[in-house]
């Protein structure tokens, strides 16, 4: 009954990768061809001269991005749930306040985050940290995490944690066993974005960890850009290895937003 | 700031909300305690994080600064003067108009395409879960790549968009180097990229929505659209909100898709206050740092107002 | 807080632990004061490449470690102001030439005459980008130009002896004579960046324009020729986004007759397979068109501690001496800043031939008595170009905008 929705969806995929695949074309096509008019829609006279280099250049940088993603998410997570909690669903005096000072902290451009974090970071002189570019990227998800969070923690009916309070669960144990399970679904969103924030991240990376020993694959990109020549086929050749295990990654976060946890607990 | 503390007080209070006034009456710290500890971390991360760029920002925005004195210091304050440069500026309303034509218009269609696909992917079928996963996979791609690869595909030459217009008669279309097609071009792309934020939020609402509020629906015998606009679409109402004004804010920011696919030409055709204010402040031989850094503050204020409206609208359903 | 009083710190630091370690391992050549860094704008030159190598080799003559650190080229813009503004700016920064002007009038850089840097080998002519006020503030590297890439085939195929091509007349003859062959005439970036500023200003000064009333009738005049290339379909549509890289990827598929392009793409020519022949760009009446003169400077930004800038001077002087010079010119695919290094490169690559010609009649951007006001025109000069070929403004309405603008800051 529902294969024709599995159809549908493979299409409605293929369009939305094909400007992915298109990358895919380009990172095998050689230079002399990049720009042959009409194009080749797919890659007749491959080249994977990329890909070797690649593989042979960028793979610690890949480790690095990994590294710093699943740090950026802790980090994130840590400080976002708890706030969000608060917000949903103690909502002390001061919550707009906060919700709106969670509103401008997004709308402050990227460049001039870096600007202020470079300038405290030469000063601690922590430029070139790997975790100081943790801290700095999230910047970029804990005012998003906060603000998803919190639209789905108000989900949560008031009754399942009046039930805990019944069972003489304190506010800390509320929160840590039923709040936390219940939102998985708002988890794993959050976590996504900010892993999606943190992996492509450029302005951050290159100002506040351009030096460093480990820098991600943002930075490792621009190996093939030179001053007046950009080689196109590592640059899109980085960036198909590099979205593998992220993707990888990806889909297996997906398989944890399940249906109706909320309901489900209810129930227990 | 001083604008928030006072519109804070003014909205009706929030503490008489059902979570929180049943929590009160325990025993035990006091309900606002408690929850300001929960808080805690996250307004010192803000104190710590956010105060001094905001500072920076306004604090540019106030000076005559050039490269000497941007480096060396000792800008002179300025006032408002950089601001009424901005506005007097031809640049600004036509920046202004992209802006809001860019930010409406991709807000329409990234919602749209993702409510419809959250709607489609939210029943079951083989391969759903890897599907709406890979849905994800432009976000994985850094911007340089994704924004290149769409001026590739939109080239007036040698683009594949054109290679396959012209496969069915359509005459070549400078997507990226008319005026009439530029802002188009940068607004396709824009929704491509927010597409999969939208659905992948959205999704998760909709996962949020107890079964058996649908399974009692239909047992009234509501038809799909009918359960769609008379129960799924309300009880998503707070995730759509919060989708929409992130979406708001992140669309009101973006300029690397714009930069990178057309740099805000041709000719200022595709400019917005985001990469104008990039332009001004770092895109060009001659920095202007306070020009740049006013445009930069009245996005912030764009994005405030649009916040205010969001929580006007929110606590009148709330009084409802 | 100070880079120095950070040094200072780390130094008394580094001191206890040693005198605690009474280690008898001798230290790092230059590691009582830490290493001296190096920023450049060549991220795809790697550690084992000819330029990385010439780097840890001047440091080991001048008795430092070196630590270099590669940004792309208009990210190293932001970051150095960025660093200068706290303080942090590295002892050595290698920088594109129309910046120096700019971070030289923030204070950003020492001169030659401060540092004591002799500059008398280098091409005046190439010296002058980095001169503001009558003072010089680095070294040029090496140095690059536009010219015009023919493809061989298909001039032959067009019936076009490139010997004909001696003005802005004959070049459009020629052009014409290769779109009625069915082939793609010129294809060049008029992007809006300083990239279109550069490879607009070869046809601008071969007019007989000059930098200081960009609205004159010869400028209309070149910018009228791009125009009209534009809307006769010699040139494509695609020029107005092209980057330098864009526009050689055009050429590169065989399909064009001409590409304005730099120095650099001499390599890629070579790779390409195509048979691909040099001509200087024509000036509208005949001659050759003074081009732009490219290429990045080795400047030492101005401490606050005085102490290493007698090192970083030796540092400046190994890397842009006689021999470091040719591997490194070599490396770029630039041509050599020295006359003797331009013999040498010659004797080896005669194709270079046409190149060091070109550098030498080359200007420099901030030439015509403009100085520090270059990027004042340059930006609406680019933006003057993008409306004219977009078909926003006439050339002539573009032009005169731009010239306002220019004046006006």
């Amino acid at each position: 009954m529902t294969r024709w929705k599995t159809g549908v969806g493979i299409v409605l995929t293929a369009l939305m990768l094909f400007p992915v695949y298109w990358m895919v074309n380009i990172s095998l096509t050689p230079a002399d061809r990049m720009r042959t008019d009409p194009p080749d829609l797919v890659p007749l006279h491959p080249t994977f001269d990329g890909y070797r280099r690649v593989f042979a250049e960028q793979l610690p940088y890949l480790g690095t991005s990994l590294l710093v993603g699943l740090a950026t998410v802790a980090l994130t997570l840590a400080v976002a749930a708890p706030a969000a909690f608060a917000l949903a669903k103690l909502r002390p005096r001061g919550t707009r306040v906060v919700n709106f000072a969670l509103l401008i902290a997004q709308m402050v451009p990227g460049i001039i985050m870096a600007l202020g974090f470079y300038g405290v970071y030469v000063n601690l002189g922590i430029v070139n940290q790997v975790w100081g570019l943790v801290i700095a990227d999230s910047t970029i998800a804990v005012p998003f995490a906060v603000l998803i969070l919190t639209a789905f923690m108000s989900g949560i009916p008031d009754e399942l944690l009046q039930a805990a309070k019944i069972d003489g669960a304190g506010t800390l144990r509320a929160f840590r066993s039923i709040v936390l399970p219940v939102s998985r679904n708002g988890l794993v969103t959050a976590a996504l974005f900010t892993f999606l924030w943190a992996w492509s991240d450029f302005v951050f990376a290159s100002t506040l960890d351009g030096g460093g020993t480990l820098r991600p694959i943002t930075l490792g990109i621009y190996k093939y850009i030179g001053n007046n020549n950009q080689e196109w086929n590592a640059i899109m050749a980085t960036a198909v290895v590099a979205s593998v295990p992220a993707a990888v990654l990806l889909i297996i976060a997906q398989r944890f937003v399940a249906a109706g946890v909320t309901a489900g607990a209810v129930k227990d | 700031m001083h604008a928030l503390e006072r519109a804070a007080p003014a909205q009706p209070a929030d503490h008489d909300l059902p979570g929180g006034a049943k929590t009160a009456r325990r025993s035990g710290p006091p309900r606002n305690l408690t929850a300001w500890a929960f808080l805690a971390p996250l307004v010192v991360y803000l104190l710590l994080f956010y105060v001094y760029p905001l500072y920076r920002n306004v604090d540019l925005s106030l000076r005559f600064y050039t490269v000497r004195s941007f480096i060396q210091g000792g800008a002179a304050f300025a006032g408002l003067d950089n601001y009424i440069a901005v506005f007097a500026d031809p640049t600004f309303f036509r920046a202004l108009g992209n802006t809001l034509v860019f930010t409406v218009v991709s807000l329409v269609f990234q919602y749209g395409l993702g409510l419809a696909l959250a709607v489609f992917f939210d029943r079951h079928f083989p391969l759903s879960a890897t599907l709406r996963a890979l849905f994800l996979v432009p976000w994985l791609l850094p911007l340089i790549v994704s924004a290149s690869t769409w001026a590739w595909m939109l080239n007036s030459e040698s683009g594949v968009v054109n290679a396959l217009l012209g496969a069915v008669g359509i005459d070549q279309v400078n997507w990226l180097t008319s005026p009439t097609w530029a802002l188009t071009s940068v607004i396709i792309a824009n929704v491509w990229i927010g597409v999969p934020f939208n659905l992948v939020i959205l999704y998760s609402g909709l996962r949020a929505i107890p079964p058996e509020v649908h399974e009692a629906a239909s047992l009234d015998g509501a038809s799909g659209w009918q359960r769609f606009r008379s129960i799924t679409f309300p009880l998503l109402r707070p995730v759509s909100a919060i989708t929409l004004l992130l979406g708001l804010v992140y669309t009101l920011k973006v300029f690397d898709i714009i930069w990178i696919m057309t740099k805000g030409g041709p000719s200022g055709a595709s400019t917005t206050l985001a990469t104008w204010s990039y332009q001004l402040g770092f895109g060009s031989p001659v920095p202007r740092f306070g020009h740049g850094a006013a445009v930069g503050n009245l996005l912030i204020v764009l994005a405030l107002v649009a916040g205010l409206v969001h929580i006007r609208l929110q606590s009148r359903r709330e009084a409802r | 807080m100070t880079r120095s009083r950070l040094t200072a710190g780390l130094l008394a630091l580094a001191v206890t632990a040693s005198l605690a370690a009474c280690s008898s391992s001798s230290p790092e050549p230059g590691a009582a004061d830490g290493p001296l860094t190096l920023w450049d704008p060549y991220p795809q030159l790697a550690a084992d490449s000819d330029w990385a190598k010439a780097i840890e080799a001047c440091g080991s003559a001048s008795g430092v470690r070196i630590e270099r650190t590669s940004h792309d080229t208009t990210d190293l813009t932001n970051k150095v102001l960025l660093a200068a503004q706290q303080g942090a700016a590295p002892h050595v920064l290698v920088v594109d030439n129309p910046v120096v002007s700019t971070l030289a009038e923030g204070g950003v850089l020492a001169t030659t005459e401060d540092l004591g840097l002799d500059t008398a080998a280098v091409e005046p002519n190439l010296l002058d980008a980095g001169k503001l006020d009558g003072k010089t503030y680095g070294v040029p590297i090496g140095a690059n130009t536009l010219a015009l890439y023919y493809n061989k085939a298909v001039l032959t195929g067009a019936g076009v002896d490139v010997a004909s091509i001696r003005d802005w007349a004959s070049l459009t003859a020629a052009l014409d004579k290769v779109k009625q062959s069915g082939k793609k005439g010129i294809t060049f970036s008029a992007v809006g960046t300083e990239e279109g500023s550069f490879q607009f200003l070869p046809w601008f000064w071969g007019s007989g324009a000059q930098l200081t009333d960009v609205a004159s009738a010869d400028a209309v005049s070149a910018l009228t020729l791009w125009k009209d290339w534009l809307d006769r379909g010699y040139a494509p549509n695609s020029v107005i986004g092209n980057t330098q890289t864009t526009s050689w990827q055009e050429f590169a598929t065989g399909e064009y007759a001409f590409a304005e392009n730099g120095t650099w793409q001499l390599a890629n020519a070579a790779k390409s397979g195509l048979d691909v022949g040099v001509l200087a760009i024509p000036g509208k009446s005949g001659g050759t068109a003074p081009a732009p003169t490219g290429g990045e400077f080795v400047t030492v930004p101005v401490q606050a501690d005085k102490s290493r800038d007698a090192t970083a001077k030796a540092v400046v002087t190994c890397l842009t001496s006689a021999e470091n010079a040719l591997t490194t010119d070599t490396a770029l695919s630039y041509v050599s800043a020295l006359p003797e290094v331009q013999a040498k490169q010659v004797a080896a690559k005669p194709e270079l031939e046409v190149w060091v010609q070109a550098v030498k009649a080359a200007k420099g951007r901030t030439g015509d008595n403009l100085g520090t006001k270059y990027p004042r025109v340059s930006e609406p000069l680019w933006n003057a170009v993008q409306a004219a070929l977009a078909g926003t403004k006439s050339p002539q309405q573009a032009l005169t905008e731009a010239q306002a603008a220019s004046a006006a800051k």
